[in-house]
């Protein structure tokens, strides 16, 4: 059996991240592997652990510093890396087809993706790879069960949760609560310098035609618009269901 | 010489900091006003390999160099002192006595625990009227039918009473002085061994320092690790490594306070400006910088000499004095920056200063460390 985990490098969340004129500036910010990547790589292990033979594959898309995000896969247990550089720009849409070719190349039985990403929180990634391979896909899964060629999933629906069965392969994007990723072990980092982390080209891959352009960016200000009401309690009350019900117009 | 640290050590600095940034800085508030052993973290770093640094992974150890060490242990004692003195005492004498001069019956019965961190080591040297002078000691082990019958008290002994596994210098020979010292494994839980109760100490809170008292306690034959009347030359053998560690120790608080003192600098402001605009403050941090990198780069240079098979009995020494003093120093100035927030408990800046003060003191103190050092300038002379 083989899995397949994408894997992001997003700014590390707890870091602090400068802004230089209207732009964040990511010169010396740390990057770590996305979190919700995490649970992709942790989930895959323990299908390994609890005994099915399995390679484990972590693919990530994006610029060269990705690898130490992959590095990071393979300290956690992952058996190899694929890198596939590119500085451009590329939505979530055209980073499936991308993604999805490399997938069916490898011929997984199982993609893991994070539920959505940290940095454009797009959700669409793992929805556009199921979409590009053909394949059946539970998003925001909180547990996975593999029953031979099936897999039984519970996932976040409306209200409440969804247990499906799906048959393999399939595209299964994660989330918090279906696993603890563990942190990796020294012995384990020391492995993963050793392993295999094959670097592609995007043209190597086949290219890219994204189909949105970014035309802007802006910064998002939150603007200060609070009020303080003077006045005794009884005007002071008065005021307030005014401005509530004519300005806010709530009432 | 190459300065920078090998790809392997920043990617394990960069993960062993998260895990103690998340895992550890959160409950060192709270284990410092109500101390309790930290075996649930310590589980955890036993997992990742933190507990067996040195010990080759054919015992389940990371099987990693004292530059490593020195790395990963300024990590874990950044976020609290206390789990860097346990894991320093339990990766010292402990495993690396047992490395190097334990019989493979040994080795293979306590070295894969105490790398895994299942057991927890201690090592029991001080008493109460033999500490610097640690020859003086009295705890005796005499030969019986078998065996051992050892009998006195061992004071001071970190993770004493938590710790399964305590490594005891006492005395076969009472009329040889040093070669009259033999060392001993002896498992918790033996009958006649007694802990006093955890001393109340000025800082390190959640590392427990209990006295260890043996009540003609019976020892088997295999419980002897190395030749009789070798303790002493046992123990000093992982006498560098140790001091080594206590300098990464001491450079991790240091650290601490340092980061705490640079960010709330820049954030707290006064007259119209943040207090680091001040020159007052701006030269005090610079020296606080200068002093920290110092410190690391000797603690770090040893180590990186220990790794290629030099004897750094000289740098490890000059490492340990100046690491420690400089950690006092720098925590003292961390707490005058934060100004009554540095007293207040309600920072972690004054548990700094507090945590910091002990590297003066144990793995030998700063005037012994000054006695070594001045006899190996003159041994380096032929004098």
């Amino acid at each position: 059996m083989k899995i397949v985990a994408i894997i992001k490098q997003v700014p590390d969340a707890e870091a602090r991240l400068h802004i230089t004129g209207d732009r964040i500036d990511l010169e010396g910010a740390t990057f770590v592997i996305d979190g919700m990547d995490e649970y992709g790589v942790e989930e895959a292990l323990r299908i390994r652990e609890s005994g099915q033979e399995l390679e484990i594959v972590a693919v990530a898309l994006g610029h060269r510093r990705c690898e130490e995000a992959l590095r990071t896969a393979l300290a956690m247990g992952s058996d190899r890396a694929i890198l596939i550089e590119t500085d451009e720009r590329i939505d979530p849409i055209e980073q499936a087809r991308v993604l999805g070719a490399v997938v069916a190349d490898e011929g997984a039985d199982l993609v893991f993706v994070g539920g959505k990403q940290a940095d454009w929180d797009s959700s669409a990634l793992g929805p556009a790879l199921a979409e590009v391979l053909g394949w059946p896909h539970s998003d925001w899964t909180t547990q996975l069960t593999l029953l031979g060629e099936r897999a039984r999933v519970r996932h976040d629906a409306d209200g409440g949760s969804e247990d499906l069965v799906l048959p393999l392969p399939a595209v299964i994007t994660t989330q918090q609560g279906l696993n603890e990723p563990r942190y990796p072990t020294l012995p384990n980092i020391m492995r993963a310098r050793r392993k295999e982390l094959r670097r592609m080209t995007l043209e190597d891959a086949g290219g890219a035609t994204p189909a949105t352009r970014l035309v802007e960016e802006s910064l998002q200000v939150s603007e200060r618009r609070n009020r303080v009401i003077e006045g005794g309690p009884v005007e002071a009350a008065e005021s307030l269901v005014r401005l509530l019900r004519d300005e806010a117009k709530v009432i | 010489m190459n300065f920078a640290l090998p790809e392997e050590l920043l990617l394990m600095q960069r993960h062993v900091r998260e895990f103690a940034q998340k895992e550890i800085v959160p409950i060192a508030s709270e284990l410092d006003r109500d101390p309790s052993f930290p075996w649930e973290t310590l589980r955890k770093m036993g997992e990742l390999g933190l507990l067996g640094i040195l010990t080759p992974g054919r015992f389940g150890g990371a099987g990693l160099d004292h530059l490593s060490y020195a790395v990963l242990l300024e990590e874990i004692s950044a976020a609290d002192a206390s789990h860097g003195t346990i894991m320093s005492v339990t990766n010292g004498f402990p495993q690396t006595v047992l490395r190097d001069y334990g019989s493979s019956r040994q080795q293979e019965r306590y070295l894969p625990r105490l790398a895994t961190g299942e057991w927890i080591g201690s090592f029991c040297l001080s008493e109460p009227h033999a500490g610097s002078d640690a020859a003086s000691m009295i705890t005796r082990a005499e030969r019986v039918p078998g065996g051992f019958r050892l009998t006195g008290t061992k004071a001071w002994v970190t993770s004493g009473g938590e710790a399964q596994f305590y490594l005891v210098m006492a005395k076969t020979d009472p009329s040889a002085g040093a070669r009259g010292v033999s060392a001993f494994i002896v498992e918790k839980g033996v009958e006649g061994m007694y802990f006093g109760r955890p001393e109340e100490k000025l800082g390190q809170h959640a590392a427990v320092t209990a006295s260890v008292t043996f009540e003609a306690c019976f020892l088997p034959e295999e419980a002897l690790l190395g030749p009789e009347g070798q303790g002493f030359v046992i123990a000093m053998a992982s006498l560098d490594a140790g001091r080594i560690g206590i300098a990464a120790q001491a450079v991790g608080i240091a650290r601490a306070a340092f980061d705490a003192a640079c960010h709330y600098a820049d954030e707290r402001r006064a007259f119209g400006q943040a207090i680091r605009e001040f020159q007052g403050v701006g030269f005090r941090l610079a020296d606080m910088a200068t002093e920290l990198e110092a410190a690391r780069l000797l603690a770090l240079r040893a180590a990186w000499l220990k790794d290629r098979g030099y004897r750094v009995t000289q740098e490890a020494s000059m490492a340990k004095l100046f690491a420690s003093e400089a950690a006092s120093r720098i925590t003292h100035a961390a707490v005058q920056v934060f100004g009554g927030y540095g007293y207040s408990k309600e920072f972690p800046i004054e548990r700094y200063f507090r945590d910091a003060r002990v590297t003066e003191i144990y793995e030998g103190t700063s005037e012994i460390q000054r006695v070594v050092i001045s006899r190996q300038i003159y041994r380096e002379r032929g004098r």
